[in-house]
C-alpha cells in the first residue's frame, strides 16, 4: 500500500527507518467487510491517523443486505415480515444507541498500522501483508500483518 | 415438589384468558407485549394486580432485569411474531438502578419507531413510558393508553 504523506513522515521520524520509495508500505492492507460491521464506531476510536469517520445517518437496506446469524440479519428478516414498503432512505440514530453508525473509510489517509484490526468486536476488520512490498527493517511489522491476517 | 402453574412464575406469559366460544375473550384480538423494568414497571404491575384494578386484556408482559437490556431486535421480533403493539415501561428519568438504562432504551425505542416509519408502518405501536414502582395509577394509565392507541390501528399485517 502506497504510504499517504503524512505516514511517510510519521516513519521518517523512527530511527533507522526511511523508506526508499513513494509505494513503500508500513504494514498491512486493511480489508472491511461490511456486511459484518455493526457501526459501533470503536474503530474510529482507535484510529491513529484519522482513516476512519463516522456518521450517524443509518440506512436501514442495510440490514435487509446482512448474512444471516447475525443480529442486524435477524433485524433484517423481522423487519421484512412486517414492511409495507421497501426502506425509504436514511434517518439519523439517536445519541444513546451506539451501534449502527455509518463508518467511512479512508484509504489514502490508512497507515496500515492494524489497530482497529484489533479493536473491531466482530472481525469485519481484517488485515493481509502487501505483497511484494519492501518491509525492510520492519519485518516486525510484517509478522504482525501476517498473525492478525492469520 | 408441587409444580407451580406457569401464570405464577415471575416473568412468563400468563395464559390468555378465553371467552365463553374459546376466542380471545378481548373482541379485538390485538396482542400487546409489554417489557418491565423489574426495578419499577413490574412492581408497579405487581401491586395493579394486588389491588385488583381491571387492566386491557390484550397486554402480556415481559420481566426485564433492566428496560436498557431491550434492545431493538426484542421489539422487532415481537412485532413480526405476533404483536401489534410493543411498549417498554422503566424507571422515570434519573432512577434508573443502573445509572440509564432507561436513557438507552428510550433512545432504543426511537430508533425502532424511525424504523418503522422507513417501512411504512405506524410508529406509535413502540411506545416507552416510565414510572415508579408505586405508581400503579400511572401503570394503568399507560397499559390503557397503549391498548387504545393499537384497537385504533388496523392489525399488523405480516408476511
Amino acid at each position: 500500500m502506497p504510504l499517504t504523506a503524512r505516514g511517510r513522515e510519521m516513519l521518517g521520524s523512527l530511527p533507522g527507518v526511511a523508506p526508499k520509495t513513494a509505494t513503500d508500505g508500513i504494514g498491512c492492507e486493511i480489508v472491511r467487510h461490511e456486511e459484518l460491521c455493526i457501526g459501533c464506531g470503536r474503530c474510529v476510536k482507535v484510529c491513529p491517523s484519522a482513516a476512519i469517520a463516522e456518521s450517524a445517518l443509518f440506512d436501514p437496506l442495510q440490514l435487509y443486505d446482512a448474512p444471516a446469524g447475525t443480529t442486524r440479519g435477524a433485524l433484517g428478516a423481522c423487519l421484512r415480515r412486517i414492511a409495507r414498503h421497501e426502506p425509504d432512505g436514511s434517518f439519523e440514530v439517536p445519541d444513546r444507541v451506539r451501534t449502527f453508525r455509518t463508518i467511512e473509510f479512508d484509504r489514502d489517509r490508512c497507515l496500515g498500522c492494524g489497530a482497529c484490526t484489533r479493536a473491531c468486536p466482530t472481525g469485519a476488520v481484517t488485515a493481509r501483508p502487501v505483497d511484494g512490498a519492501d518491509l525492510g527493517c520492519l519485518a516486525a511489522t510484517r509478522s504482525f500483518a501476517t498473525a492478525v491476517s492469520a | 415438589m408441587p409444580s407451580v402453574p406457569a401464570a405464577l412464575v415471575p416473568g412468563t406469559v400468563a395464559p390468555v384468558p378465553k371467552g365463553p366460544d374459546g376466542s380471545d375473550a378481548d373482541d379485538s384480538g390485538r396482542t400487546i407485549i409489554g417489557f418491565f423494568c423489574r426495578e419499577c414497571a413490574y412492581a408497579a404491575a405487581d401491586a395493579t394486580g394486588n389491588a385488583r384494578v381491571p387492566l386491557p386484556t390484550t397486554v402480556r408482559s415481559v420481566l426485564m432485569p433492566c428496560t436498557g437490556r431491550v434492545s431493538p431486535l426484542h421489539v422487532l421480533s415481537a412485532l413480526a411474531e405476533g404483536a401489534d403493539g410493543v411498549f417498554v415501561a422503566g424507571c422515570l428519568e434519573g432512577q434508573c438502578h443502573y445509572r440509564e438504562g432507561n436513557l438507552s432504551a428510550l433512545d432504543r425505542v426511537a430508533f425502532v419507531q424511525r424504523l418503522l416509519e422507513s417501512v411504512g408502518v405506524e410508529p406509535e405501536r413502540v411506545q416507552m413510558f416510565t414510572m415508579s414502582a408505586n405508581d400503579s395509577p400511572r401503570f394503568v394509565a399507560a397499559t390503557r393508553r397503549m391498548h387504545a392507541t393499537i384497537s385504533g390501528l388496523p392489525r399488523l399485517s405480516r408476511r
